[in-house]
């Protein structure tokens, strides 16, 4: 078996580091790139650009950019700042205290021999905090000129070697698919909503802050622009990273959650919901990943972060003049104090939209798909609440790292649902929302679990871009354990929130 | 089922020496290299010689790394010079003290190299494996059960962009099956680790 490991590890980085020293020569006689985001290869015209090169080209040509505004292409430097990334979380960790961050060869070994496994790691850590580190590997592709698939491939290589050589213990293998997917996702919106802040035609401080903001939002893709000194040159923005339709709306105000006997809570809980929609989800024949996309984002209301969504399109085709189908990726996070669900899926969308007058449309979305992993909270038959966790002297792994019990079950499963949007002027007044979510669990306590949500949103518009909001919601839990009787046990949570709103598009 | 260490490398040579021969003899043949270049169809048929360990995290016991040959196929789409998608077909059969245990992962994969010029290649996916396992003391029929299928790999393709190349790869499936049924009972949480070496041919 040890020998087996080495050779593959040895092969391992054998290729790499020979693909990498030969980079320099593949540059030469190929020279890849496009701002590949397209399913077609977009190497081909940059490629043959390159290989006619004359002394009037453009020197962005030269510095294989796929167009002016564009990052130089380097998949060796996307691989090394990946490593790089790893390295800064580990010395962040050690910093923090995390024993988990004293890696050492024997710890490699021990980990490649040992193989994935699930962790016992805290909710957020996992569902929130691995995909944003995957956000960060999935960037240095994208900040380095890489299209947005093989920027997910540096998102897996990244997150494989952190799991292997970046911490204690054991490959983790939830993390693996969270840090992979999730970083794809946050990644790819990071980098979209970064380009959002930039001006690249601007110069003096305005640009200098607008450059500092996309760098706080997405901080691969800034530290390379300051490093290279795109941070300052004028050029035009990547034609890519300008969507056609932009719309974002807050929505600030209180939220009273159910209990499993309907009776609302006393104290309201204050919220801060902020949506965004980039690009035109609605329509379009569409190649390009993510050039339509939705992101959710709510803060308070039972938890510091309560929610986070992401869906982008991967491929969008018209079926007929208001018929769209597509191809979506999902990433999803719930959290408050009665309930915690997390996913990675990928769905297939149909869309429909009607005017139903002159000033009013309708756009209603089915979909279905697969949830490569979920996670739920739940308790083990018996148990009616997390019993308190008691505190150990040693073993302690630092913050975030557990070693168990954990209170949330991991799984595979399907997902479907459907929504209908009514706008009028352009600005919705009313969303309804209904989704399903089945996950069988894995890991954890043995059990299906089907979980239903909807929502129904019904905004007033007042003055301006400001509206009044208010919002009933319904979250559904049944959970099927496989013991000997069959024990079903279901959960409600009933939800109300009114709220105001504001719009810009 | 299983195979010794030398009786499989004996076999993937005699395996392997017509595919070699046949990938090099490839370039003097005008029907490998046809002026529209390589089809969108992307094919690969081959065998690995494989580790594979279930793993329990919640038991005591140390379980054993066990030995096997597998095969495994794919079928896909060249999306660009670079990159295949598709979905493959890993199997691999394997004798224990207990009974057989056969496995088959169904992924959907994606084969990625990084330099256009160069043969190196990563390579992820994820899926459903079903495994039929036998436990001979509790009766003749098996138990079968899914369970979630990811693999990474990476490896080096000769001839990438020709009709037909060859690859030679290392992989690591994870099983995460749940449950797993043994002669002493049903065994919670399990997740089985699979290191593959192998090497197949590629058409495209």
């Amino acid at each position: 078996m040890r020998r087996v490991a080495v050779v593959m590890l040895w092969s391992l980085l054998w290729g790499v580091s020979l693909a990498a020293a030969q980079e320099r020569q593949e540059a030469a006689a190929s020279n890849a790139n496009g701002s590949p985001t397209t399913l077609a290869d977009p190497v081909a015209p940059v490629a043959a650009a390159s290989a006619a090169q004359t002394p009037d080209q453009p020197s962005w040509i030269v510095e294989r950019r796929a167009c002016e505004g564009c990052p130089p292409r380097s998949v060796g430097r996307a691989l090394f700042q990946t490593t790089v990334v790893n390295v800064m979380y580990g010395l962040a960790n050690l910093v923090r205290g995390q024993v988990t961050a004293r890696v050492t060869p024997k710890t490699w070994w021990d980990n490649m021999e040992q193989g994935w496994v699930w962790d016992l790691d805290d909710f957020t850590v996992n569902q929130v905090g691995h995909p944003y580190q995957g956000n960060n590997y999935f960037n240095t592709g994208r900040a380095n000129g890489l299209s947005f698939y093989e920027s997910a491939a540096v998102a897996a290589f990244g997150s494989a070697t952190w799991e292997y050589f970046g911490e204690t213990n054991h490959a983790s293998l939830n993390d693996f698919i969270n840090t992979t997917l999730g970083g794809i996702a946050l990644g790819e919106m990071f980098h979209r909503s970064a380009w959002l802040l930039r001006d690249t035609r601007a110069s003096g401080k305005g640009r200098l802050w607008r450059e500092i903001g996309a760098t706080v939002v997405d901080p691969i893709t800034g530290a390379n622009r300051f490093l290279r000194g795109d941070a300052s040159r004028i050029t035009d923005k990547p034609a890519e990273m300008v969507p056609s339709n932009l719309a974002l709306a807050g929505a600030l105000g209180v939220l009273w959650r159910g209990t499993q006997g309907n009776t609302f809570s006393a104290t309201g809980q204050p919220f801060l919901e902020v949506d965004g929609i980039y690009g035109n989800p609605e329509t379009g024949h569409s190649r390009t990943p993510y050039d339509a996309f939705a992101a959710r984002l709510r803060f308070g209301g039972g938890s510091a972060l309560s929610e986070a969504r992401v869906r982008g399109r991967l491929l969008g085709q018209p079926l007929s003049e208001n018929v769209e189908f597509s191809v979506v990726q999902s990433y999803d996070f719930q959290k408050n104090d009665a309930y915690a669900t997390g996913s990675q899926s990928f769905d297939a969308t149909f869309g429909f939209t009607h005017n139903l007058s002159s000033r009013s449309r309708m756009w209603v979305l089915g979909w279905g798909g697969l949830t490569v992993l979920g996670a739920i909270d739940s308790l083990p038959l018996g148990l009616t609440e997390i019993p308190e966790e008691e505190e150990e002297e040693s073993g302690d792994a630092g913050q975030g790292v557990s070693e168990g019990p954990r209170f949330y079950d991991y799984g595979p499963g399907s997902d479907f649902g459907v929504t209908a949007l009514f706008s009028r002027n352009n600005r919705p007044f009313a969303v309804f929302f209904y989704e399903g979510r089945h996950l069988y669990s894995l890991d954890g306590v043995r059990a299906n679990h089907f979980l239903q949500r909807g929502r129904i949103d019904l905004i007033l518009p007042l003055r301006g871009a400001l509206g009044l909001g208010v919002t009933g919601e319904y979250f559904d839990r049944r959970t099927f354990y496989q013991d000997a009787d069959r024990t079903r046990v279901n959960y409600h949570y009933p939800q109300v929130r009114t709220y105001f709103t504001w719009r810009v598009s | 089922m299983s195979l010794s260490i030398g009786a499989w490398v004996r076999g993937l040579c005699l395996t392997l020496a017509p595919v070699l021969a046949v990938a090099q003899a490839a370039p003097q043949a005008p029907s490998s290299q046809p002026a529209g270049g390589p089809s969108k169809l992307w094919l690969v048929a081959g065998g690995a010689f494989a580790t594979l360990r279930g793993d329990c995290q919640t038991c005591e016991e140390d379980y054993p790394y066990r030995h096997a040959a597998a095969v495994l196929g794919d079928i896909g789409y060249r999306v660009n010079p670079r990159m295949d998608v598709g979905a493959e077909v890993y199997w691999m059969p394997i004798d224990t003290a207990q009974g057989n245990i056969r496995t088959t992962h169904l992924d959907a994969v994606a084969q990625f190299r990084p330099w256009a010029s160069h043969g190196f290649f990563l390579k992820g996916g994820a899926g459903m494996a079903f495994v039929r396992n036998w436990v001979d003391v509790l009766g003749s029929d098996s138990f079968n059960e899914k369970a979630l299928s990811v693999i990474v790999g990476a490896g080096w393709v000769v001839r990438p962009t020709a009709r037909l190349g060859l690859q030679v790869f290392g992989t690591q499936h994870a099983l995460a099956m749940g449950d797993l049924q043994a002669s002493e009972g049903q065994i919670q949480d399990v997740i089985g680790n699979r290191w593959s070496l192998g090497a197949a041919v590629v058409i495209r």
